[in-house]
């Protein structure tokens, strides 16, 4: 309990005593967090996208004859094992002519010379709904095109390339600035954290007179890391979460909020990014007090 | 283990130490000695006669270069880093030079010492006000120690090394700076620690604080011992 009141308040008075740079570490470190926060929570987005992709997601395998009933349980059985998916949907020869009589709409009459099953039945396949199963769809393809009796394998390929190399684009941005993030952290923090060092070079000394642990020694400067660690990525985030709010206050009513709703990270995310946060500063300026404590 | 610490009636052990600095500044030379527990001693000498350095040993600011220094029973070129730390936290020392930090006030750097050994903030308060009464510092309390006199600090100094009822003092100088009346403020409250049962070492050369004790003096010149005075042979026997 002493030993805790002692270290909060040393930990208190060296706080108070280097504002300036201790503002300029927290000003390092929130902009950090904010770029990052930035970039992972437009990431995050993108695969929340992915998920809602509706029929872009669906594989087209055409027959060349009409699957009877034990056929189709062996194609299900058979396109099971590559990957869970949605459904699986058999449309034969005359449902294909169906619905593209229907699409022709008024335009119906070319039909009437052609016989009804002119179209060739088909599988259509719809993958779970997931970026994984985007990542995945074209090989998902190339399976179905081996499968005997099947000619032709269309899905909304260009589309899906296209989302999908944007994705792995912003998953780089997204680990190079959580990379840089760490990096600016842990040096600001463990250079502040030198500088006050040595600025307090006559106290350390002191205290290793008097016959300071170690603990009591570094305790404050562990604390202070963590400390601002903490404060700087909730003022990150805060940032974050007020630019967000704006953000969407000007696209209000515009169509692409409606298609994807944008949304602001869950709270668990927001735990573990100020928690790993912490951690990463009051680890950084641990381990550069590590010197101090010689005798 | 604390069987044997318990019956070490002797605090401070020097055999043959020596202590030099480059080029060829012999500080300590052979120097050996042996102070009971509960002993007031003085050393005396010019200055240059090596008793800073011969203190700055004691307490392994500094180690000899020759010889072995033991404090109670351990021999401090063996000890680990925390036992050192434990080691210094029973020692009180007062230094020539203070090293007292400027910028703060006199309440904490006093504070300082006791917070490093883990006391009760109410222990603290109070240790502090009784301590600054007794060497008439009342009215500094909230001062910055870079504004006091010399005599101030040095008044500080002493009792920072006193405020956790050390087992072992070390006073370097402390009358240095010192009028007769703080002097004899100073050397009372070291006669008490003593009879609560601390070992006192006193660096001085300033004889009037010796001349009319019973204590054992040592005198030491271009850092070898070269008198002892034993006054009427009265030393740490009384505990
Ligand atoms: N760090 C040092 N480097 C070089 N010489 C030193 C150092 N410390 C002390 N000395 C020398 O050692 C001798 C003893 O010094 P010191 O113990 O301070 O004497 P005293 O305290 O009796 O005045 C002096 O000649 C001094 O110049
Ligand atoms: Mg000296």
């Amino acid at each position: 309990m002493n030993f805790l009141f002692a270290v909060l308040g040393q930990t208190i008075r060296n706080l108070f005593r280097t504002w300036n740079s201790q503002f300029l570490t927290l000003v390092t470190i929130t902009l950090s967090v904010l770029i990052f926060a930035f970039f992972s929570l437009i990431y995050t987005n993108l695969l929340n996208v992915g998920k809602q992709l509706g029929d872009d997601l669906r594989l087209i395998a055409y027959l060349d004859e009409e699957p009877v009933p034990a056929l189709q349980e062996e194609y299900r059985r058979k396109i099971l094992k590559f990957d869970a998916v949605d459904k699986i949907v058999f449309v034969s020869s005359k449902e294909a002519y169906q619905r593209f009589k229907k699409q022709l709409g008024t335009d119906r009459d070319v039909l009437t010379d052609m016989p009804q099953d002119f179209l060739p039945p088909s599988i259509e396949v719809y993958p779970v709904r997931s970026l994984d199963s985007l990542t995945r769809i074209k090989r998902f393809s190339d399976y179905l095109q081996t499968l005997p009796g099947v000619l032709k394998v269309q899905y909304g390929r260009e589309w899906i390339e296209r989302f999908y190399s944007f994705v792995q684009l912003m998953r780089i941005v997204v680990i190079l600035s959580g990379t840089l993030l760490i990096m600016t952290t842990t040096f600001t923090v463990a250079h502040t954290i030198r500088l006050t060092l040595v600025s307090r070079a006559e106290e350390l000394e002191l205290l290793r007179l008097l016959g300071a642990s170690g603990t009591y020694i570094r305790m404050p400067y562990f604390l202070e890391g963590g400390l601002q660690g903490l404060m700087g990525s909730a003022c990150g985030l805060a940032a974050l979460y007020i630019l967000f709010n704006w953000i969407e206050l000007q696209f209000t009513g515009s169509a692409m909020f409606g298609i994807f709703p944008f949304t602001f990270f869950p709270l668990p995310i927001i735990g573990t990014i100020i928690g790993l946060s912490t951690l990463l500063c009051a680890a950084g300026s641990f381990s550069s007090t590590r010197k101090i404590v010689q005798v | 283990m604390t069987e044997s610490r318990r019956e070490n009636r002797v605090m401070v052990e020097l055999i043959k130490v020596g202590r030099f600095y480059p080029p060829d500044i012999e500080a300590l030379t052979e120097v050996s000695l042996s102070v009971s527990r509960g002993e007031m001693l003085f050393l005396t000498g010019k200055s240059g006669a090596g008793k800073t350095t011969l203190l700055r040993l004691l307490c392994k600011i500094e180690l000899p270069d020759k010889g072995l220094v033991e404090i109670d029973g351990m021999d401090l070129g063996k000890l680990s880093r925390h036992k050192i730390q434990q080691l210094r936290r029973r020692i009180g020392m007062a230094y020539q030079d203070f090293k007292l930090l400027p910028e703060r006030t006199v309440a904490r750097n006093i504070a300082l010492a006791m917070e490093v050994t883990y006391q009760k903030k109410s222990f603290i308060r109070r240790q502090t006000k009784t301590l600054l009464d007794r060497l008439g510092l009342k009215s500094k309390v909230h001062a910055r120690t870079a504004d006091l006199s010399r005599g101030e600090q040095q008044r500080v100094s002493i009792a920072r090394a006193l405020a956790n009822n050390p087992d072992l003092i070390l006073a370097d100088e402390p009358t240095g700076n010192l009028d007769a009346e703080s002097t004899c403020r100073v050397m009372e409250l070291f006669d008490e620690h003593r009879r609560r049962g601390a070992t006192i070492l006193i660096a001085t050369h300033d004889s009037s604080i010796y001349a009319d004790t019973d204590y054992r003096v040592l005198e030491l010149k271009d850092g070898r011992i070269v008198d002892t005075k034993e006054n009427h042979g009265t030393t740490g026997e009384q505990e």
